[in-house]
């Protein structure tokens, strides 16, 4: 694009060709006021605060919806000017209340800002103000004063150009006017918090955080929400070593500025009377554990923990380390993974994982940052729900969509809210997922005249011979394309799958590609690349590879392969795991499996669980030791988009911190490194873990930074296994719901409105053959398992599939998934 | 909240209205038109149902509805009448004639009589100025207004 260069107040300013002269103002350093513009929202024109002078033309203009152009010379100071700021700020103030002794956005109010610099030092006003309701709950989170209210519009102009759904809007334009949903409805949506943080008065409050403190007595902390991966920036307030309220902190890398509302309250976890604050020891599983020693009542933690590592030390001695085994955390911190990751192979087991499903470090095309969708022009989704999953890769992809000319595809078993957004959306039967992304890559590589058979078979998924060919057509005319995938939906090998079509994507001559594998969890994409796994070292160090593994890890480093969860699950029920450890991880109820598990950790000899808080797990667990978590812990996380970034410390805990713990127990195993602040783990991580090299605090910032490609090998998937016999049931997709009701929002939480009833959505010909009607009330079992959940039919997925979204803990519908992660079959009857 | 359903007639005077439009949304103002006119109200289940239509929020219908003075959250009479009060009719005396008129018809300004015959409003300019002071009774304009002949075209209306 083109530059223009102008004056403003005198200096000169070269900036690109349509930015507005607002914007222009701030690079260099002049101030133009404003109430109704924001950057991300764009020009409104709405509330004449920002007025300048403009030379050759005949009136005052606003600054926030005019172009820059060609030797264009501003003034943005003088009579003219000021006299124009006091008169708009004197109307602004004509019906707006004495409030700020007693508002919460005093001291942090544009209102208040403005009028101080450039507003009128009384007013003419000689009639009372005119009244309207003070504090009326336009949701039950957010609190609207109507009497503080400027009409400025941003609100209304988010929720129609960001959130685009225009629920929020303004009623009776005119003297009348309100901020407002349709008849009365609560405001809620997964984004609604946001209009707190732009409302440039004291009219959209945090109805969780109204009168808790004044904002000049907050204590600030820049860090990162802890709950998906799409690592959004947050600053987290605090007072007195207490939580108060999260604000979103605007980088463009990650979050466009935005957060969900599931980051904005959903964090109360932190005070959460289930937190573990002390190690302890359970009176369960079997009462004479091998070996183990008087566990020492009130100890400290770190007394407890070094303890316990020597138990599960001796029982690899005696009985060989493919006994023991660790189960880690998607949500932990990179620091906290790494270290247990070496903690562990110290031991000498790569009994080492982190998930449920299959996942492979790497990319074999470039691992793209969320900022990327933007200037792509085909995001291709693959069994992603963003809104549900991963929220704010919801907007962005809607900003790309509707303003950068980004064309959506979708590749899904189930309709998502995206879907109006797609230009195609190609569906395939629950369970087939395997073949449909076969189908995908062999169609292109036929295009590229290559002869490869993938043995792909349209057959099973239920997609037209059309529908396939334009979906190739699609993504091969493409000019720079971003795949999204979340392998924890793929069942099976089907992320390795993925992995084989985007290579053969990047086959294709003529494009740009990259990827973004997005798994909800925190930190997902940094507990691969530490190497929580059992068959890679950090940074995707294969663990055959023992030329590597031994020039990284040392001599005794183990070589051979480890066990997966599901694996180790398995081994402990048949007796051949001894000892397992979990880290801030509750596989009983997030693992498929259900009474298995259970069963399965029951069995074990010594079952550790360190958690931040009091799970189904740590019921079972001999010995649980407390983790701090969000709020309290410090170290990195790797976004979706392999962005690094900080997690600072905002709360003082009582208890060590998770990477203190490891490093005490490294000592205890005889390790001579010695860390004196979490920022030199990760100095070890750089040096350690290919594609961190160039990480350190220093360059992690306030914006964090990308961390370079993760080497992947290729794993070929194996054959794709033709399914059991229906037998009259149904394929089970469990989908992901943002508001569940778990423990990190349990029943206390500001979110709770949210909660669900569970159910089930069938189509119509399933629906038909059960015998059910809307509304039924259905049990499904499968795998020794059996829920309730009530039906909805709506051809969310197609025939021969279910749709259960995970609306709770209680609800277990992870339990009638397959332990090994294949696709689960279901049976479905009237209750 | 019940669903809002369209006779066969309207459904088909909604189709002929949108073929008007490139653009759905701009149906908005003829389809809240039609909806007034039969309803003498709009109600929320209406707006959830023109909101289906023009694939817009019933948010945004209310907001646009909310603006014109024209359309009614609460049920109107059979014979809507706007009286103007603006300076041209103000200067000729419109203040007495639109007591008179509520007194005949037993109502305060803004009311609606209770068989739901008549709703009297006052109202702007409504540029018949020439004629002042004037009325308007649903599509029907009345200049040149005295007490007399406000109580004619009032019993003329049944
Ligand atoms: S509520 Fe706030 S953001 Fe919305 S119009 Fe009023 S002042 Fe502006
Ligand atoms: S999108 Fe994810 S990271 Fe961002 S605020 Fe919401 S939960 Fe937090
Ligand atoms: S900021 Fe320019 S008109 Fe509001
Ligand atoms: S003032 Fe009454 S019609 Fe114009």
């Amino acid at each position: 694009m083109s530059d223009v260069t102008l004056t403003i107040d005198g200096k000169t300013v070269t900036v690109p060709k349509g930015t507005k002269v607002v914007d222009a103002a701030k690079q260099v350093e002049v101030d133009i006021p404003v109430f109704c513009y924001h950057e991300k929202i764009g020009p409104l024109g709405c509330c004449r605060m920002c007025l300048v002078e403009v030379e050759k033309m005949p009136k005052l203009m606003t600054a926030c919806t005019m172009d820059v152009a060609p030797d264009m010379v501003v003034k943005t100071v003088g009579d003219k000017v000021e006299k124009a700021q006091k008169g708009v700020l004197e109307f602004t103030l004509l019906n707006h209340p004495l409030d700020c002794p007693v508002c919460d956005k005093g001291g942090e109010c544009p209102l208040q800002d403005n009028t101080f610099k450039y507003g009128p030092p009384d007013t003419r006003m000689e009639f009372h103000r005119a009244n309207n309701v003070k504090a009326a709950p336009l949701s039950p989170v957010i609190t609207i004063d109507r009497e503080r209210c400027i009409a400025c519009q941003r609100c209304t102009a988010y929720s129609e150009r960001i959130e685009q759904d225009r629920g929020l809007v303004m009623l009776n334009r005119g003297f009348h006017n309100e901020v407002n949903t349709f008849n009365n409805e609560p405001y809620d949506n997964r984004f609604s918090g946001n209009v707190i943080d732009i409302c440039p008065v004291g009219a959209l409050t945090n109805t969780d955080f109204r009168f808790k403190a004044r904002t000049w007595d907050l204590e600030n902390h820049d860090t990162l929400c802890a709950n998906c991966g799409c690592n959004c920036n947050i600053t987290l307030g605090t007072r007195l070593n207490e939580f108060m309220r999260i604000e979103a902190r605007p980088n463009d890398a990650v979050d466009d500025g935005w957060i969900c509302d599931k980051g904005r309250w959903g964090h109360h976890f932190m005070e959460s009377k289930n937190k573990i604050t002390a190690a302890r020891e359970n009176s369960v599983g079997k009462t004479e554990p091998t070996s183990f020693p008087n566990f020492p009542i009130n100890a400290p933690a770190e007394q407890a923990a070094e303890k316990v590592i020597e138990i599960f030390k001796n029982i690899a001695e005696e009985h060989g380390p493919e006994s023991i085994g660790f189960l880690g955390s998607p949500y932990a911190t990179n620091e906290e993974g790494y270290l247990y990751q070496k903690l562990f192979r110290l031991l000498g087991t790569n009994n080492i994982d982190h998930k449920s499903y299959q996942d492979t470090p790497g990319l074999p095309i470039r691992h793209f940052d969320v900022e990327e969708i933007e200037n792509s022009n085909i995001v291709l989704l693959i069994a992603c729900d963003p809104t549900e999953e991963l929220p704010i890769l919801d907007l962005r992809i809607k900003k790309a969509v509707s303003r950068c000319g980004t064309k959506l595809l979708s590749l899904n078993d189930q309709d998502t809210a995206l879907d109006k957004y797609a230009e195609l959306k190609v569906k395939y039967k629950v369970g087939s997922e395997a073949s449909a992304v076969d189908a995908l890559a062999e169609g292109l590589a036929r295009e590229l005249g290559e002869s490869i058979d993938f043995s792909s078979d349209l057959g099973p998924t239920g997609i037209s011979d059309e529908d396939m060919k334009s979906l190739v057509e699609a993504v091969r005319s493409s000019m720079k394309i971003c795949v999204v995938y979340n392998p924890a939906a793929l069942s099976g090998d089907t992320s390795l799958r993925v992995k084989r079509l985007l290579s053969v994507i990047a086959r294709i001559p003529t494009i740009e590609c990259g990827a973004i594998p997005a798994a909800p969890a925190t930190n997902a994409v940094g507990a691969v690349d530490m190497g929580l796994l059992p068959d890679f070292y950090p940074g995707g160090v294969p663990v055959s590879d023992s030329e590597k593994v031994k020039e990284l890890w040392g001599e005794n480093a183990p070589t051979k392969p480890g066990l997966s969860a599901s694996e180790m699950i398995a081994k402990a029920k048949s007796g051949d795991l001894k000892a397992l450890w979990i880290h801030r991880s509750n596989p009983v109820v997030d693992f498929p499996g259900g009474e298995q598990v259970v069963e399965a950790l029951k069995n074990l000899d010594l079952l550790v669980v360190h958690d931040m808080l009091e799970t189904e797990t740590t019921q079972l667990a001999k010995i649980v030791l407390p983790s701090n978590g969000p709020g309290f812990d410090e170290g990195t996380t790797t976004n979706i988009g392999g962005r690094v970034q900080a997690r600072r410390k905002a709360l003082e805990a009582n208890s060590i911190d998770d990477w203190k713990l490891i490093q005490v127990m490294l000592k205890k195993l005889g390790d001579e490194s010695s860390y004196s602040r979490v920022a030199k783990v990760l100095n070890e991580i750089s040096q350690k873990v290919p594609g961190y090299q160039e990480i350190n605090s220093r360059f992690v910032g306030k914006q964090g930074c990308n961390r370079e490609q993760v080497a992947g090998e290729e794993v070929s998937p194996g054959n794709v296994e033709s399914a059991a016999s229906s037998n009259g049931k149904l394929q089970l997709r469990v989908a992901t719901y943002l508001f569940a009701h778990d423990k990190i929002l349990d029943a206390s939480s500001k979110l709770a409105y949210h909660f669900k009833p569970s159910s089930a959505f069938l189509n119509e010909s399933d629906a038909g053959k059960i015998g059910v009607s809307n509304g039924d009330r259905v049990s499904i079992s499968g795998n020794g398992t059996e829920m309730e959940a009530e039906v909805t039919i709506d051809n969310r997925c197609m025939e021969g599939g279910v749709v259960v979204p995970r609306i709770s803990d209680e609800q277990g519908v992870n339990g009638l998934g397959n332990p090994d992660g294949s696709p689960a079959w279901v049976d479905i009857k009237k209750a | 909240m019940q669903e809002y359903k369209f006779t066969e007639e309207q459904e088909k005077e909604i189709s002929r209205i949108l073929a008007k439009y490139p653009v759905k949304t701009s149906a908005l103002l003829p389809l809240l038109t039609l909806v007034q006119r039969a309803d003498r109200v709009v109600s929320p289940e209406a707006m959830v149902a023109i909101s289906k239509k023009l694939d817009v929020s019933p948010a945004y219908v209310q907001s646009v509805m909310s603006f014109y003075t024209m359309y009614h959250t609460e049920k109107v009479g059979k014979y809507m009448i706007l009286f103007c009060i603006n300076i041209s009719c103000q200067l000729n005396g419109c203040d007495k004639l639109l007591e008179h008129t509520a007194r005949k018809l037993n109502i305060k300004v803004g009311e609606t009589t209770s068989d739901e015959k008549f709703t009297l409003h006052r109202e702007e300019c409504l540029a018949a100025c020439t004629e002042a002071p004037m009325m308007r009774v649903n599509d029907t304009y009345y200049g040149n207004l005295t007490e007399q002949r406000i109580d004619q075209i009032l019993e003329s209306l049944d």
